[in-house]
């Protein structure tokens, strides 16, 4: 494609010249909640691993008689124990436990304290035994094992209901009276639309992975020769349409160009940090985030969400080729956005953590694995209770006590829990959890005890 | 298996007489007695639904022949294929090269193709039955492109020869892992990939929930849906599934994709088939000891007798085709149809295609807040470059890049669930609905902005720096023609007449006409590129434009 030099263009053709008459005004305006503030900040960055991460092979069990257990079960899928990389839990469980090769970054966060794991953990509506997964004596969450449903359980915890709302989304409608002044919205993802972020009241705001794009044509700057035609384009955006579709799309359109050049402007102000991001998309998307929380101030902000993600964790195929690209490309990814973090001075405010579709079998389907339920998710920032392994790690055999077959594991500990604890640290009112994670009454525990 | 079609003249006829109704128990509407001229305007929606864009040259032809006539006319058009033009072309240093090729010659079809309806049919499969470059599929273009040409072949053909032919696609083998699926090893606990046979019934042929014949979702006693299929039942299909990898040699571990076998259905390695009995739907069991075709056919035959299926494929290609949130009539008479055409036969797509198009639904008054669709990003692309005879110095049509610009490109979707969900309900007034507009997941700020920026170069930019000699433009950069628009800028009453003429027939709002009339005039009348270019900036960017009525 031929290179733009814009100033060119606009001097050479006749807009230039034509385009002053421009009248500033505010064809639109950002609609914000009422009340409140919050006198401090936090963020949540959600890192969501598409396709069902197999992280049973991230954190494995180390102790001989486990390992042995997991090696018979998962054959050639084994991580072998010598390669496994051990860390040490603040409180011994009774079971050593290694990371997979390529998870160097993720382990020493855990070992510094910082990072977390919460084993499995997955979608239920109530807690469930193995017997009572085959007389169906609890309700469970529909579609178990299906890709797009399972993502949305992790998304929505909707469990057996009908909902279209995402768990962030809620939480940003529950505290949008209290963070008024902000410049952007509460939720910002940075790999397309998602129920996690999708909400009653409030709007997710979509950005690319390096920030937002500029509109070509029609400038925020009422100096520009073509600001001209940024009027007449909102204009006609802001005419009454009779569809429903051509609102919607005039909607999306309106608030990108709010949000474009003030935004764009405000990643570019950032200072560049000394920790580097990996190559690649979800690098790119880290540091992007880690921009923005870098000029929170600069936006008014004290409450954010951001959603990262990454794609090609459906290992079906050639497993054990991908997974140390997979694997490590999130360890890595983990360990550069906290060091910059650190760096920020903010590591105590912002806390990170994964969710997957599902863990997988355990079992092999030649040189890959299935759609399975339970699995291994990480917790990192200063305010996470590091260095420990939260939840209750299965025993990793095949028609065990938590198998349902194939080496699918039952959750033993709940995607509402795990979620509430977060939400809880996040300044969500002990009242309010069960708007959050609409399962949480029906687990004893409702705060796993991962944060500060 | 493969059982006769009878796609003539005289059966489409006498199916859109009777409104393509038969075997569902749907009573289609009366035609009227007579039926008043088509419209420019109504031919352009028409013609939106059923091609890569309304031309005015296309839209005399419809005015002309009548909507029906001009279907059938349609479905007698030679297909446009891929493959051919692929093996014309030099081998490449890297395979993954040629997947600009590919879509350079899907371009092609789609901008010239005068076969415009089975190749918007083929697009509408593709995003159903899909596979992607992105991913293992990116050395292999030749499969690719003929994947593509299958999907054309079939685009109005049998929907049971079309699953089994997807199925046996060495691309589909590779993309949803079949290929060299093996029987189970119960020693090493290996036991057959499911991820083929979970799709196949999830995204491509029943869904998850037992539906009624208009599509809705039977609830059993406590108001929850009924699964079609459990665990066991996908274990059953995955064990169906096992055997199969590319043809031509002696051992199914040895197979390797080659130039020719990407493009050959795969193979059964007898030896590595399961041949025991396998649990499928509806209670049924295959028996052990079969032949791996056999257990292949029967359980294709399974699912294609579901009556899931009928309702399921419906809603899908009416919402590719004509409208987000067809009523539950609708969606009724279009199933009815795929469960008998008029002839006792099932699973007829060119029966089903007319019955989309030649519905009372697909051809609704002027002012329905929900009927129609927002149009694809793609295809709001060729309807730009079909009505301004889009080209480039060098012939090729180079937009590789159509995934990242646009968020879609042909057979470039980020995973097997499409570009975006038919389930999508953006938030606000048509989530309250409980309406869906599927195209509107890929509509975000970024995405959008993306979109508008090109459609900024493609009406500005490009034709600027040519016309202007700024700097050399690439030879594949793709050009559109508006030298009509510059020849008659110096009345921007005439150039918009013109170009809502040729993007909206005709029917363009108040607003934004005088919108592009106010713009234009601020430009100097002697500037008649940038004049002509304003004038199809601002519509393609509009929300009437972006909106397929």
């Amino acid at each position: 494609m031929a290179k733009i030099d814009r100033r060119k263009f606009m001097q050479q053709s006749g807009l230039a010249a034509a385009m002053f008459a421009a009248t500033p005004g505010a064809a639109f305006s950002q609609v914000v909640g009422s009340s409140g503030g919050f006198s401090d900040y936090k963020a949540l960055v959600c890192m969501f691993l598409y396709g069902g991460n197999d992280s049973f092979n991230l954190l494995v069990p180390h102790s001989d008689a486990e390992y042995n257990v997991y090696a018979q079960a998962r054959q050639g899928l084994a991580v072998p124990q010598s390669q496994l990389l051990p860390i040490t839990p603040a409180a011994p469980d009774g079971i050593d436990y290694g990371l997979h090769p390529s998870a160097g970054g993720l382990r020493t966060l855990f070992e510094d304290g910082v990072a977390a794991f919460v084993s499995n953990v997955g979608p239920l509506i109530e807690p469930m035994t193995k017997e009572q997964f085959f007389n169906r004596s609890v309700r469970r969450p529909p579609q178990l094992f299906s890709h797009n449903d399972q993502q949305d359980q992790w998304q929505s915890l909707k469990g057996d209901a009908q909902s279209k709302t995402g768990w962030a989304g809620r939480m940003a409608d529950l505290i949008r009276s209290g963070v008024a002044d902000q410049q952007m919205a509460t939720n910002v993802s940075l790999f397309g639309s998602n129920l996690f972020q999708s909400a009653d009241e409030t709007v997710a705001y979509v950005m690319g992975p390096a920030g937002p794009l500029l509109f070509e044509g029609i400038p925020a700057d009422p100096e520009d020769p073509f600001y001209e035609q940024r009027l007449a384009f909102l204009r006609i955006l802001n005419a009454d349409y009779p569809s429903i579709y051509e609102r919607g799309f005039a909607d999306v359109q309106k608030r990108a160009i709010a949000a474009a050049d003030k935004l764009s402007a405000a990643i570019a102000s950032a200072d560049p940090f000394t920790t580097v991001f990996p190559q690649g998309q979800l690098g790119q998307q880290l540091e992007t985030v880690a921009k923005l929380i870098a000029v929170r101030g600069e936006l008014k902000m004290q409450r954010q969400i951001f959603f990262v993600a990454a794609g090609g964790f459906d290992t079906h195929d050639k497993q054990n080729e991908d997974q140390p690209l997979l694997i490590g490309g999130v360890s890595d990814g983990l360990k550069a956005f906290y060091d910059a973090m650190f760096e920020l001075g903010i590591a105590e405010s912002v806390t990170t953590f994964t969710q997957s579709d599902f863990g997988r079998t355990l079992t092999s389907n030649g040189d890959g694995t299935d759609h399975a339920w339970g699995g291994n998710q990480v917790v990192i920032g200063d305010a996470v209770r590091g260095r420990h392994v939260y939840g209750s790690y299965p025993l990793l055999q095949i028609d065990g006590p938590e198998d349902v077959g194939g080496g699918r594991m039952i959750p033993s500990t709940s995607a509402d829990q795990f979620a509430a604890t977060l939400a809880s640290w996040f300044g969500i009112a002990a009242a309010d959890l069960d708007i959050v994670a609409p399962n949480i009454d029906n687990f004893a525990v409702r705060d796993l005890g991962f944060m500060i | 298996m493969y059982r006769p079609l009878s796609i003539i003249a005289s059966l489409a006829f006498a199916l859109s007489a009777c409104g393509g109704g038969g075997g569902g128990g749907s009573s289609p509407p009366d035609p009227p007695p007579s039926v008043p001229p088509i419209t420019k305007a109504e031919a352009f929606r028409f013609l939106n639904q059923a091609t890569f864009g309304a031309t005015e040259a296309e839209a005399d032809v419809v005015i002309e022949m009548g909507y029906a006539a001009w279907i059938e006319d349609q479905m007698t058009k030679p297909e446009s294929l891929q493959l051919p033009h692929m093996r014309s072309l030099p081998p490449p240093e890297f395979p993954a090269q040629r997947q600009t090729d590919r879509v350079d010659i899907w371009i092609r079809n789609a901008l010239h193709g005068e076969d415009q309806l089975r190749q918007r049919v083929a697009f509408a499969l593709s995003e159903i039955f899909v596979v992607s470059q992105l991913g293992a599929l990116a050395d292999q273009p030749w499969g690719l492109a003929d994947y593509y040409d299958t999907l054309a072949r079939h685009a109005f053909g049998d929907y049971r020869a079309l699953m089994e032919a997807v199925t046996l696609h060495p691309a589909m083998g590779v993309y949803l892992s079949m290929l060299g699926n093996e029987k189970p090893d119960t020693q090493r606990n290996i036991r057959p990939d499911e991820n083929y046979a979970r799709e196949l019934m999830q995204l491509f042929s029943i869904g998850l929930v037992e539906l009624n014949p208009d599509g809705s979702q039977v609830l059993d006693a406590n108001n929850q849906p009924v699964p079609t299929y459990d665990q066991a039942v996908i274990e059953g299909f995955a064990h169906v599934f096992t055997g199969w990898s590319y043809a031509g040699f002696a051992d199914l571990r040895a197979a390797f994709p080659t130039y020719s076998n990407q493009v050959m259905p795969m193979q059964l390695y007898p030896a590595y088939h399961d041949g025991g009995p396998k649990k499928i739907l509806d209670d049924v069991e295959i028996p052990a000891g079969q032949s791996g075709e056999q257990d292949l056919r029967d359980a294709l035959d399974n699912i294609f007798n579901h009556p899931n299926v009928g309702p399921f494929i419906a809603i899908r290609l009416i919402q590719r085709l004509t409208a987000s949130n067809p009523s539950p009539a609708y969606a009724q008479r279009v199933a009815a149809v795929f469960d008998d055409n008029g002839f006792g036969v099932r699973g007829d797509l060119g029966a089903v295609v007319r019955a989309i198009l030649l519905d009372a639904e697909a051809r609704p008054d002027m002012s329905m807040e929900i009927d129609g669709k927002l149009k694809e990003p793609l295809l709001r692309l060729t309807q730009l470059w079909r009505a301004y005879e889009a080209h480039s110095d060098s012939g090729r049509y180079s937009f590789a890049i159509s995934y990242i610009v646009l968020g879609q490109g042909p057979l470039q979707s980020p995973s097997v669930f499409n570009f975006f969900s038919p389930f999508y309900a953006p938030p606000g007034e048509i989530r309250n609905s409980s309406l869906v507009a599927p195209e509107l997941q890929i509509a975000t700020e970024y995405q959008n902005t993306f979109v508008t920026n090109w459609m900024f170069y493609q009406a500005f930019l490009f034709n600027w720096v040519v016309d202007r000699n700024l700097e050399p433009i690439q030879e594949d950069t793709i050009l559109i023609n508006f030298e009509e628009e510059t020849a008659i800028a110096g009345d921007p009453i005439a150039l918009v007449d013109s170009v809502s003429g040729k993007l909206l027939g005709g029917e363009i709002s108040d607003t934004l006409r005088a919108e592009i009339v106010r713009m234009v005039e601020l430009i100097p009348a002697e500037e008649a590129l940038a004049r002509a270019a304003e004038a199809i900036y601002l519509t393609v960017t509009s929300p009437e434009y972006a909106y397929q009525r």
